[in-house]
């Protein structure tokens, strides 16, 4: 099987511990895996801001960089479900074929839950966390039960945390009420983005728990930052790197 | 050309697309149904904020009215040939007697048939069979006598019971008039009846 | 900053209103959760809803004149209004014609999109809304900010204060129960001295010609029960074809709305009162150059629950004022685009894109899909924020060129050094409530 990682570009700016992380468990698996160097951006930041067509040209680079492989894995939920969502026809009507990315990208926790289907992973994790559920992550990728619908709980977040020893695992109150981050909504709206971010956090903080951990870091980065200038007592974590092990040793809110 | 010309036009113009009529009968098969009809159309009543008095063997109708009414002044009825209606406590008139719907006004008690009662949300179908539909809302406290094989399971039972079936007015009321309008706090009493009971027959 | 995130500052800047906007409503919200849990086919529910809706949408003509048969059968005398102007002028001539003065009206959220009110007022028609939070806001002088819950902003302080005028209750007793017996007392004497009564109509069954009013506090069934004269009115979009379609609809409405398994008054109004007059006004407003519009028809299916509000965490934040059009929220959102785009843009930033809206919607209207619709185009209407162009400009000529972007991403740590003043600052909106993330060395695959 080929895989090829896809590194969103705020993760390669911000957090590339997180990117280190997802070959090196991805590789633990047993997967071979690629990351092109030329990689830059999906394009939802421009997208979701209202100039979906400052993305069409990204979406191009990214359809031809990521040809050839059976699988593209990303670390962010969000940019995962915006190739799914609006590839196809940022690339515009006229071509004989349907966008290719658009079925074989996938969310890396997706990938590992849905393709890999490891039975363990021999890593342990003593620490108590709180599962963010990112909007995108549970309303577009289906990565959970969305707590509007009236279907069986579910939660692959959850399922992947179980095969990592001595950790307990927790949701907040409000499980998949949106942090507020929103790409470009947090610059524009930022008394409303700041106040559900800090909302969450409070939320997160009151299950006792020592990490927020999810699977999209834009998310992560909007709440670590609101949890360094308020200097509250949680850290933040992006789910592999606690399935890869050897997290934990990082300081401060933001990953 | 007139505006309902126009209205028609400008709809025949812009419908470009036509979906189809869903079957609803899947959906109606598979809707709740409940085992014990009668609990659980008084918990729904309870939790609308209503109550469910059932009918004692040997008992009229009027009886049982005036056991859970021992205080009602001015009682209005809007079923004729009531069983034990001179058991009904004060002034008793039949609705059709009352000459403007406004007397109806400072009753404390109205009685009228519901026709069906639903048991996933308390409400009861009545029709109007007076002249004045006043009747159904003016009163401090309204009766609705349902027959218990009157009780259906759901909303979807309910109207294709009713079919087309045409009175001048029919409502489903579902306990008290209340309302959250200041704060969210609930209150009986907004503007129809402060207090709904029905007596299962 | 958009008009919306101004007002929303504002509304931010009295911190205890704002949470307890933010939790009364999301407490609603749960409400609706434990209804709709207590149905097992609830998605099934929502899955008809919309087919319905879709099929009434778009068989419009034939639905219309289906019902207009019937309601004339019934007695009723229908009108047709093409717009705003006529819907007013009709409902004018009807009272003027019966010399009324004493108008009573529920809630009707076609009132307020055709400003009804105002107009009435300005030809001598004493109009007493009846709903408590309608009425409240007439006597304030202030509009709605929820559709529902018209009054969730003001609080029992306030009102205790205005009904100490209006109402003659005593000074400081603000408890909500005295509150609302005394706006019954005198409510209802503006029900018994009516001259006319008017609602609008949740639903409108072709088959029978009835129009369906669905209240908890039964203002619109008191209100109708006497006057001689009658008027509904209603959007073409409330259009159902039958009495089955119902069943669907007052099985999600009230659990939707309000978290209750039913409106406490679901009522069919169908005839005259004897020796009256039963007018029916089917008003179409814009709503049938929507039919062609493929990205956003779907808006014609909402039942004007008000779920999308109590769940979008922006508008329990920001409260139904930082909203410029009428109807605030994730649907308000849409339908001020709809109605004039040039006028209602700047609504369009308050939206986080989490799609809860479109989860929550009982007709499945898909909000946000079509808020983002309206994002890519702003530009065209020449309204897009500056900012976020500039900004999304500069990524796409740095993300176009792989080179560049590795090389920025060599240099970024540097930022991390930079003094504190040049990276907080009022050019950074980020900076204002967060630390800024660390750039670190790139990964090196």
């Amino acid at each position: 099987m080929k895989v090829a990682l896809f590194i969103p570009c705020y993760v390669q700016a911000l957090y590339p511990e997180v990117a280190e992380a997802s070959q090196r468990l991805l590789e633990q698996l047993g997967v071979e895996v690629d990351v092109p160097r030329r990689q830059t951006c999906c394009g939802q930041p421009m997208a979701n801001a209202g100039f979906e067509e400052k993305a069409a040209g990204l979406a191009t680079h990214f359809e031809t960089i990521f040809s050839g492989y059976d699988y593209v894995v990303g670390p962010s939920a969000s940019c995962v479900a915006f190739v799914r969502g609006h590839y196809d026809r940022l690339l515009g009507a006229d071509r004989p074929q349907r966008c290719e990315s658009e079925g074989r990208v996938y969310e890396i926790c997706e990938f590992v839950h849905d393709v890999l289907k490891p039975q363990k992973l021999n890593v342990s994790f003593p620490h108590k966390v709180s599962l963010q559920n990112s909007c995108h992550g549970v309303r577009l990728m289906h990565l959970s039960a969305a707590s509007e619908l009236r279907v069986p709980y579910y939660n692959k977040l959850r399922d992947l945390l179980s095969l990592v020893d001595d950790i307990e695992v927790v949701e907040p109150e409000r499980r998949d009420e949106c942090c507020g981050f929103g790409g470009m909504f947090a610059i524009e709206e930022t008394e409303v983005s700041a106040c559900m971010g800090l909302d969450k956090v409070k939320r997160h903080i009151a299950t006792g728990a020592e990490y927020i951990v999810g699977a999209d870091c834009s998310c992560l980065m909007h709440q670590g930052g609101i949890i360094d200038r308020e200097k509250l007592p949680i850290k933040t974590l992006h789910l592999v790197q606690i399935l890869a092990g050897g997290a934990g040793q990082q300081k401060g809110g933001a990953l | 050309m007139d505006s309902r010309e126009y209205i028609l036009n400008s709809i025949r113009r812009h419908t470009t697309e036509r979906y189809d009529k869903p079957d609803l009968s899947p959906l109606e098969a598979e809707a709740i149904t409940y085992d014990d009809p009668v609990a659980q159309f008084t918990a729904a009543m309870k939790q609308q904020g209503g109550r469910v008095v059932l009918l004692q063997p040997g008992q009229t109708v009027g009886a049982a009215i005036a056991a859970a009414f021992p205080d009602a002044r001015r009682t209005v009825l809007a079923v004729r040939d009531l069983p034990g209606a001179d058991e009904l406590p004060g002034e008793v008139t039949f609705a059709d007697d009352i000459p403007e719907a406004r007397d109806i006004n400072g009753a404390d008690l109205g009685v009228a048939e519901g026709l069906m009662g639903v048991c996933e949300n308390g409400a009861v179908w009545i029709e109007q069979s007076v002249k004045h539909r006043a009747v159904y809302l003016l009163p401090e406290a309204l009766v609705f006598i349902v027959r218990r094989d009157a009780l259906v399971n759901n909303m979807h039972e309910a109207y294709n019971r009713l079919g087309d079936r045409a009175p001048h007015f029919g409502a489903f009321i579902s306990g008290p008039s209340k309302t959250a309008d200041i704060e969210q706090a609930l209150v009986f009493g907004a503007h129809g009846a402060r207090d709904v009971t029905v007596l299962l027959v | 900053m958009s008009r919306h995130a101004q007002l929303a500052a504002k509304f931010q800047s009295n911190k205890a209103q704002a949470a307890w906007h933010d939790e009364t409503l999301w407490m609603v919200r749960e409400k609706r959760d434990r209804m709709s849990e207590a149905v097992p086919e609830w998605e099934h529910l929502r899955d008809a809803a919309s087919a319905l809706k879709l099929y009434s949408n778009s068989h419009l003509e034939e639905l219309l004149l289906q019902f207009e048969e019937n309601a004339k059968k019934n007695g009723a005398i229908v009108h047709w209004a093409k717009d705003d102007k006529e819907y007013r002028q009709i409902i004018l001539d009807i009272l003027q014609r019966h010399g009324v003065h004493h108008f009573i009206k529920s809630k009707s959220m076609l009132s307020e999109e055709c400003e009804l009110d105002p107009f009435l007022l300005k030809h001598d028609i004493d109009v007493v809304e009846s709903d408590l939070g309608e009425r409240i806001l007439q006597l304030m002088g202030k509009r709605p900010s929820h559709i529902v819950m018209p009054a969730i902003h003001i609080k029992k302080e306030e009102i205790g204060e205005l009904f100490v005028h209006e109402m003659g209750t005593e000074p400081g007793n603000n408890d909500q129960t005295y509150l609302t017996h005394a706006a019954r007392r005198n409510l209802r004497q503006k029900f018994l001295n009516a001259e006319a009564a008017m609602t609008g109509a949740n639903f409108a069954v072709a088959s029978t010609g009835e129009c369906v009013v669905c209240t908890n506090e039964g203002n619109a069934d008191l209100g109708m029960a006497m006057p001689k004269v009658q008027i509904t009115a209603f959007g073409i979009d409330k259009i159902v074809p039958d009495r089955r379609a119902l069943g669907v609809f007052t099985r999600l409405l009230a659990r939707s709305a309000t978290g209750q398994p039913s409106t406490t008054y679901t009522s069919h109004n169908r005839c005259p009162h004897p020796g009256g007059e039963y007018h029916i006004i089917i008003v179409d407003n814009g709503r049938s150059r929507l039919l062609a519009d493929p990205v956003h028809r779907r808006v014609l299916n909402c039942l004007r629950c008000g779920a999308c509000m109590n769940t979008c965490p922006v508008y329990r934040r920001s409260g139904g004022y930082s909203y410029s059009y009428f109807i605030p929220g994730p649907i308000g959102i849409n339908l001020g685009m709809l109605a004039d785009a040039h006028r209602y843009y700047d609504n369009v930033s308050a939206c986080s894109l989490c799609h809860s809206c479109q989860n929550v919607c009982p007709a499945k209207v898909d909000l946000a899909d079509q808020i983002y619709a309206w994002r890519q185009k702003l530009q065209r209407y020449g309204v897009a924020d500056s900012t976020k162009h500039a900004m999304s400009v500069g990524m796409q000529v740095l993300m176009e060129h792989p080179s560049w972007f590795n090389a920025a991403l060599r240099f970024a740590p540097l930022v991390n050094k930079m003094p504190r003043f040049l990276l907080y600052n009022k050019l950074n909106g980020w900076g204002k409530h967060h630390e800024m993330p660390k750039f670190k060395k790139p990964y090196k695959f």
